[in-house]
């Protein structure tokens, strides 16, 4: 997908763990997880909202539009 | 009290039940094609004459076809019985029992040449596969949503 979903980066720089994260905007930890490996298929802007609200950062920080690559 | 579980062991008990019916069904054929020359020996058809061996064939291809749809109907009900309700797996297991319905209608189809009656089980056995058929479709079809749901944080 060309949608890529940086949210570790941006973990790392507030330093905060997953649980912790998981905990605060309260999703699960698995949740979590699939939102980190890209394997989302749709996020909530509820969601959204609370991710930047806690990671403080804007939604274009977390989420990148990358134009997939054609195989030659 | 009557409720969901046990209305659902009693799919899979009657499932299990035709399973072992059928083959033992099966044993008889001879006997049955012998009978049914012998009471119904004019029926209404374009090729007259005996009926023994073409409706043994007929009764076996369509107790093959019924074998592998009740193994099917037992899967998707294992499956039912462990909450995997809208999976891939079941859209498998119906779509294997609508071609089973489907394919069963053929051999009915062709002894309907001896017995024109047969054709009433023919269209029978296709119409229910083909409702089978639109059935797996809208399991396809909640099996997408359902996965597009769960990947929705």
């Amino acid at each position: 997908m060309p949608i890529i979903v940086n949210l570790d980066v941006m973990m790392a720089k507030r330093k905060i763990s997953s649980g912790e994260l998981a905990k605060k905007i309260d999703i699960t930890p698995a949740n979590l997880s699939i939102l980190k490996t890209g394997k989302a298929k749709a996020i909530r802007f509820s969601t959204l909202e609370k991710i930047c609200e806690i990671l403080q950062c804007q939604p274009g920080d977390i989420l990148e539009f990358r134009e997939e690559e054609e195989e030659t | 009290m009557w409720n969901k579980t046990k209305s659902l062991q009693l799919s899979i008990i009657l499932v299990r039940v035709l399973f072992v019916f059928i083959p033992l069904l099966m044993l008889c054929v001879p006997v049955i094609t012998e009978w049914y020359d012998a009471v119904y020996g004019e029926g209404i058809g374009l090729l007259g004459g005996r009926v023994a061996l073409p409706l043994s064939i007929c009764l076996y291809l369509a107790a093959v076809c019924g074998m592998v749809c009740l193994w099917a109907l037992g899967r998707l009900l294992q499956n039912i019985r462990k909450d995997e309700v809208f999976t891939a797996a079941n859209c498998k297991h119906l779509r294997v029992i609508s071609w089973c319905c489907l394919l069963a209608a053929i051999p009915f189809g062709v002894f309907g040449i001896w017995r024109s009656l047969s054709f009433v089980v023919a269209l029978a056995a296709a119409f229910f596969g083909l409702i089978l058929r639109v059935l797996k479709n809208v399991f396809e079809k909640a099996v997408e949503l359902k996965e597009e749901n769960d990947y929705t944080i």
